[in-house]
Formats: structure tokens, C-alpha cells, sequence
């Protein structure tokens, strides 16, 4: 038996993808597609609260219980209060769960502290009005009367000094007497920060200049770079200002929970343990794949397109554990991205190769304005249109993308030829689809053969590794699981 | 290496004189002053590098991108003894190969052959290679890290934010650091980037 497709994620209009009406085939939409639940394939995972057909109700109350739990008493009569907030919020479930968390939190702090003002700083990672785009579509300037500002990290910086020497933040982020950091325990980019610090890491990106943001990607290497984002948060410049934390708690499923703390790190371990649980086991069932056509088909640039949680740069280091930090590489990520030369050879011998398992990429619709050319180097790419093949030629970012990629008119016509071509019909969809994943019927049935054994090994013998890596405290694993 | 195909204009009815294009501009091709009271804008489109900062951060959206003829911003490599590019590269701690600019998959060896024509500031690489005229993010370090092994020490413009400073890299991390912070693998990542910037080149 074999259910139907869940609904992807709506286009979404923005300046960086093709406008939404271009969209008018879906990889859901395909013959012979089915979809697959999460708690079919995640053993235990956490009960939600988004969506759960209630809108954004208990978003608002769990927010209020969490920081019912904080100590406000570091914001005095007549501070200013910056509430600081990334994108990647607002790309989980169309982004309204994230802004009703940061608009609690504005009401909250304004109930219960004589705060004179509470803004919004929502940083951004290469689309510089992103953000912006996304506090419009969620009123959240008039929400803020006028307050709510993307920031970039071409703008304007501080320095702060740490005990990696100086460093810049942006100084937009901490133009306040106190800092909020709002943030979201989805591991996402956990080809970068390989679940150390991960609550941690926005102080190092999302808030940070381009200085720090290059010396996180090209100074360190790909383990030692997490040390960035902790060694500007413990500066003495950045705890003067900082009150305390809310995490908007996520499991590939949807929201789980909101979280708050005065002590970041305390949320930072808990933040560990959950995501190592359930994306752990995802993303190594990502893993067990053999062979795959992959259909990028989200409003997010290429790597952050979604299916079952996770991300496609996940998908394409699949065959690397990468979360055991005894792998000093995954397969993507920037520093991997340097060590090829002009020809595609590694550098150095042990360079892992890309996810051999994903045959051919169908890119039916992902956004511009990330550098992506990598992807399409590294993987067969059809590109579905002439529209967002011109899309990506504009893209300062992406004019080599086309130069590695074919064109093919439409989805159905770009499908046929990657079934021809691969002679797999196993096919995964990115298509931000909740509660499950969209794929071929031929995937399905692989995915629940192999998820007993997956969850069996990331509980038993990849999670207590994982977690002495990073010295955290088996007793809290026993509580988490 | 970038082909430029684009330029940025700017639309006067909706500019209010803030400054922001000139300070985000990575060449300095934008002046922003004040005429009669108004703003003025004036870009100097021989070096406009079409990296949409100006486009991006502008924030009446008075400025848009126009297609223009295109160009190449490129420096080349065989104009130079491959020794001393090699030589650069290895004292910045880069292998020559190694990508310095995701955005248009320049190598090293690009920006030290730059800095070999005459480069000494950030703005004069980028209009010497197109390194940072994409994102305009990562490309940061590696650039002002083969200035300053190159024995350049560029004065920042005070007002503007085009860059900031060098920072540290995995071989400057002090010994107290690593020894406290084990779990971030500082000594297992410098042996991995010594492996790196050591690589012989192939033939």
C-alpha cells in the first residue's frame, strides 16, 4: 500500500528565484510518486507542536512558558533590547512558527521588563534581503513599529576582541544594551558545524562581518572553525550585552517544543542531543541509499532545499558519517569545495568524493544567490527552464553553474531523460513536504527495509560516540532518548 | 576570473543621499555626495565589477542591475615565473590549486599572480581577478592574507566598511586555546591544511 504524495512547499515569490507561476510542475506531481511518514522511518520521535492544525497558538504559548523560566533582570529601565534572529527560521513550515517566537518575545520582554525599545536583527547568509523579505511577508516592521532591520554581512562591523585575537561582529547585531539570541535547533548546515557549538554558531555567522565569516570558512579548517562562533560569545565585549537565549526546538517532523535559558550552553547541549537523535537517524538513512535521481523543488538555494527534514547538502555527504568528527572532511563544505584543482582532482588523496549515490540531479526549482556551482560540477544537473537557467547566468554568485549543467525544457521531459540515462527509478524529491518525505515507490519500499537497522545503529553505537566526541554527558542521553 | 555582464544604475528620484552604495562598493567606484542640498550619486562604470552589493543593500531600492557589454576581469597566470606564484601562495598558507573564490572558482595562484602585477590594496585584486566580486563574503581572508605575505599593508579607509582586518588562521591559534578547547581538533586541522598547502603540484 502505498500513500499519496504530501504537498510541497508553495513557490515563493522572491528576487531570487523564478517567479512562482513559472513553477507549474512539481516533483510530487510525477507519476509513480508516494510518500513515506516520518514515524515510520524515525523511531521515538517527539510529539509536535507545529503544525498541528492549530496555527501558531501553542507556538506563543510555549514561548511564554519558556521565558517564564528566565531571569530578566539584566534588562534595567529605559535599555534597548535587540532580539537577534537568522533566516534559516523562517524557511521551517513557510515561517510562521519562527515569527510568532520572536514576536512573544517582543511582547514578553516588553511586559515584563521597563525596556524603552525591542528590536529585531535578523541576519542573513549570501542573500542580503532575505531577510527583509521575509519581515515583510510576516508584518513583522509594523510588528515592531519600525524596528525590524535585515542585516549583512557586508555592512557595517565592530570588532570584538577574543581569544582567537580580533574579530568582527556586525554592529547593527549589538547597537543595543542587551542582546536576545533567537534561534532554531534544526541541524542543517551540520556539514559546517558537525553539531559542535550548534547553538552557539549564529555568534559566528548569522551576526558576524565578512571577516569572521571568512576566516570561519578559509583560516581554520573544517573542525577547529566551529571554535569561532564560541570565541565570540565569550568575549567580554559580547556577555556585557548578552540576556539570554530561545530556541525554537525542531525535529525533521516539525516544531517540538520552544526552549530558554540564560545559560546558552546548557541549551547548546540539549540542542546537541536532540538533533544527533532524530536528524542523526535521518540523515543516515540518507545514507543507505544505493542510487538516486534527486529533484530540487523548494524555495531555498540549492544545498538548502528540504526533504524529510534535512537539507540537500546533508543528501550529498550522506556516505560520510558527519557527525563523527573522527572524519576530519565531509564531502561538502567549503574547505572540501578549495581542495580540488581546475581538472576536479583532490588536492590530497583522501578527499571524500560527493554522494556517488545520487546519479542525476533535477533542479525543477531552487533559488540563486548561493555559490552552487560545486553541485553541479560534482552531480549530473538538469536544470528545468530557461528561465532559471538565465536566472543563474545573472547570479554573480553562480555563472559557472550553467557551464556544468544541461537544460531541459520541463520536468517531465528532464525526468525521462534522468530515468534514461541512470537506469535507477529511485527517485527523492526536496520539496520541503511536512511530516514525511516524497519519493518513488521503488525508494519507499528501501527506506522502510533499511530504517530498523539505522535507528538500531545511530541509538546503540553511533550516539554514544558522537556524544563523547563532544564530552557531553551520557546521563542527558538517557533522559533525551 | 568573472565575466562582468552587468552594471549598476542608479535612480535619483528614490536615492536620499545615505551612502550606503559607496561605503558596501569593493572597488570605490561610488561617490555619493551632496549638490545644491540633494543627493548626488556618480559611478564610474569602467570599474564597476557587477557585484550587486550596491543593488543589495541599498535601502530606498533605488539602484538596479543593467546589462552591459561583457567583460573579463582576469590576471594571467603564464605572465609569470610559476616559482614565484608558487612561492606566494605557499607563504599566504594556500596550495596554488586551491579555490580562493566560490563564486568564480578563482585559485590562488590568480590572486598571488595579481598581487605579482602590481595588487597592493583588496579593491585593486578584485578589479585585477573578480575574487569578491560574487558574494563578496568568503574571499575575504584569503585576500588580505596574500597581501600581507606579499609585505602589503593596506591603510582601511576609516568611514567606509569595504574590509576590516586580517584575522587569525589555524597556525596562529595559541597553545592555551587548543589545549582547552579539544573537542574543536585544532592540532588534527592544521595537520590537514599543512598536508594541503604542502601538496605537490601535479604535472
Amino acid at each position: 500500500m502505498y500513500a499519496p504524495t504530501i504537498s510541497p512547499a508553495s513557490p515563493r515569490r522572491s528576487q531570487y528565484g523564478v517567479d512562482p507561476q513559472s513553477v507549474s510542475q512539481r516533483g510530487a506531481g510525477l507519476e509513480g510518486m508516494t510518500s513515506v511518514s516520518l514515524k515510520e522511518l524515525i523511531r521515538g520521535m517527539p510529539p509536535i507542536i507545529y503544525p498541528d492544525g492549530q496555527g501558531e497558538k501553542l507556538i506563543r504559548e510555549r514561548t511564554e512558558a519558556a521565558l517564564a523560566r528566565v531571569d530578566f533582570s539584566m534588562i534595567k529601565p529605559g535599555n534597548t533590547v535587540n532580539i537577534l534572529a537568522s533566516h534559516h527560521g523562517f524557511t521551517f513550515l513557510g515561517g510562521k512558527p519562527y515569527a510568532e517566537m520572536l514576536r512573544t518575545i517582543k511582547d514578553v520582554v516588553e511586559r515584563k521588563t521597563q525596556a524603552r525599545e525591542v528590536r529585531l536583527r535578523a541576519g542573513l547568509g549570501m542573500r542580503f534581503r532575505e531577510t527583509e523579505e521575509y519581515i515583510k511577508a510576516h508584518g513583522l516592521d509594523e510588528y515592531f513599529q519600525g524596528q525590524a532591520l535585515g542585516m549583512a554581512p557586508i555592512d557595517a562591523g565592530i570588532p570584538i576582541e577574543t581569544s582567537l585575537g580580533t574579530l568582527y561582529g556586525l554592529r547593527r547585531a549589538y547597537d543595543a544594551d542587551v542582546i536576545i539570541h533567537a534561534h532554531n535547533s534544526d541541524v542543517r548546515e551540520v556539514h559546517f558545524h558537525r553539531q559542535v557549538d550548534r547553538a552557539v554558531k549564529p555568534f559566528g555567522m548569522s551576526y558576524a562581518r565578512a571577516e569572521t565569516r571568512s576566516t570561519y570558512h578559509m583560516n581554520l579548517g573544517p573542525r577547529a572553525a566551529n571554535f569561532v562562533a564560541r570565541a565570540i560569545f565569550d568575549s567580554e565585549f559580547v556577555r556585557s550585552k548578552y540576556g539570554f537565549s530561545v530556541f525554537m526546538i525542531m525535529s525533521p517532523a516539525g516544531v517540538v517544543s520552544i526552549d530558554a535559558d540564560n545559560d546558552l550552553y546548557a541549551i547548546n547541549d540539549r540542542v546537541t542531543i536532540g538533533g544527533m537523535k532524530d536528524y542523526g537517524k535521518i540523515i543516515n538513512l540518507f545514507g543507505e541509499i544505493d542510487e538516486c535521481i534527486v529533484v530540487l523543488d523548494f524555495p531555498c538555494p540549492v544545498p538548502y532545499v528540504f526533504a524529510a527534514g534535512v537539507i540537500y547538502a546533508n543528501m550529498i555527504g550522506a556516505n560520510v558519517d558527519l557527525f563523527d568528527l573522527d572524519n576530519p572532511l565531509p564531502p561538502y563544505t567549503w574547505y572540501t569545495e578549495t581542495f580540488y584543482d581546475e581538472r576536479g582532482e583532490p588536492l590530497i588523496p583522501d578527499i571524500p568524493p560527493v554522494n556517488p549515490a545520487i546519479k542525476m540531479v533535477v533542479h525543477n526549482y531552487a533559488w540563486t544567490g548561493y555559490p552552487a556551482t560545486f553541485f553541479a560540477e560534482h552531480t549530473p544537473t538538469i536544470m528545468v527552464g530557461q528561465e532559471q537557467a538565465e536566472l543563474f547566468n545573472r547570479d554573480p554568485m553562480n555563472l559557472n553553474y550553467m557551464k556544468h549543467a544541461l537544460l531541459g525544457e520541463n520536468l517531465r521531459m528532464a525526468m525521462d531523460f534522468a530515468y534514461r540515462t541512470t537506469k535507477t527509478d529511485k527517485v527523492l524529491i526536496f520539496d520541503g513536504a511536512t511530516g514525511g518525505v516524497n519519493v518513488s515507490r521503488s525508494l519507499a519500499d528501501l527506506l522502510r527495509k533499511v530504517a530498523p537497522q539505522v535507528n538500531d545503529r545511530v541509538e546503540k553505537i553511533l550516539m554514544p560516540k558522537w556524544l563523547a566526541q563532544r564530552n557531553i554527558n551520557l546521563e542527558l542521553l538517557s533522559q533525551a532518548v | 576570473m568573472k565575466v562582468v555582464s552587468v552594471h549598476s544604475r542608479v535612480d535619483m528620484n528614490l536615492c536620499k543621499g545615505c551612502r550606503t552604495c559607496e561605503m558596501v562598493c569593493p572597488v570605490y567606484a561610488i561617490r555619493a555626495t551632496r549638490e545644491d542640498g540633494k543627493p548626488r550619486v556618480d559611478i564610474d562604470l569602467k570599474k564597476c565589477v557587477g557585484c550587486w552589493n550596491c543593488e543589495q543593500r541599498c535601502p530606498e531600492h533605488a539602484i538596479q542591475m543593467i546589462p552591459c557589454e561583457p567583460y573579463t576581469l582576469k590576471t594571467d597566470v603564464s605572465s609569470f615565473d610559476y616559482k614565484v606564484i608558487e612561492d606566494l601562495c605557499r607563504k599566504a598558507r594556500f596550495h596554488p590549486k586551491q579555490v580562493v573564490c566560490y563564486c568564480s572558482a578563482s585559485r590562488a595562484e590568480e590572486l598571488a599572480a595579481a598581487i605579482l602585477a602590481g595588487a597592493q590594496t583588496p579593491d585593486a585584486v578584485v578589479l585585477a581577478t573578480g575574487i569578491g566580486a560574487g558574494c563578496g563574503i568568503e574571499c575575504n581572508q584569503p585576500i588580505q592574507r596574500f597581501l600581507e605575505a606579499a609585505g602589503f599593508r593596506p591603510e582601511r579607509r576609516k568611514e567606509s566598511f569595504q574590509w576590516y582586518g586580517r584575522t587569525t588562521t589555524i597556525w596562529e591559534v595559541s597553545p592555551e586555546v587548543q589545549s582547552k578547547h579539544r573537542v574543536f581538533r585544532f592540532g588534527e586541522d592544521r595537520q590537514l591544511m599543512d598536508r594541503i598547502v604542502d601538496a605537490p603540484l601535479k604535472s
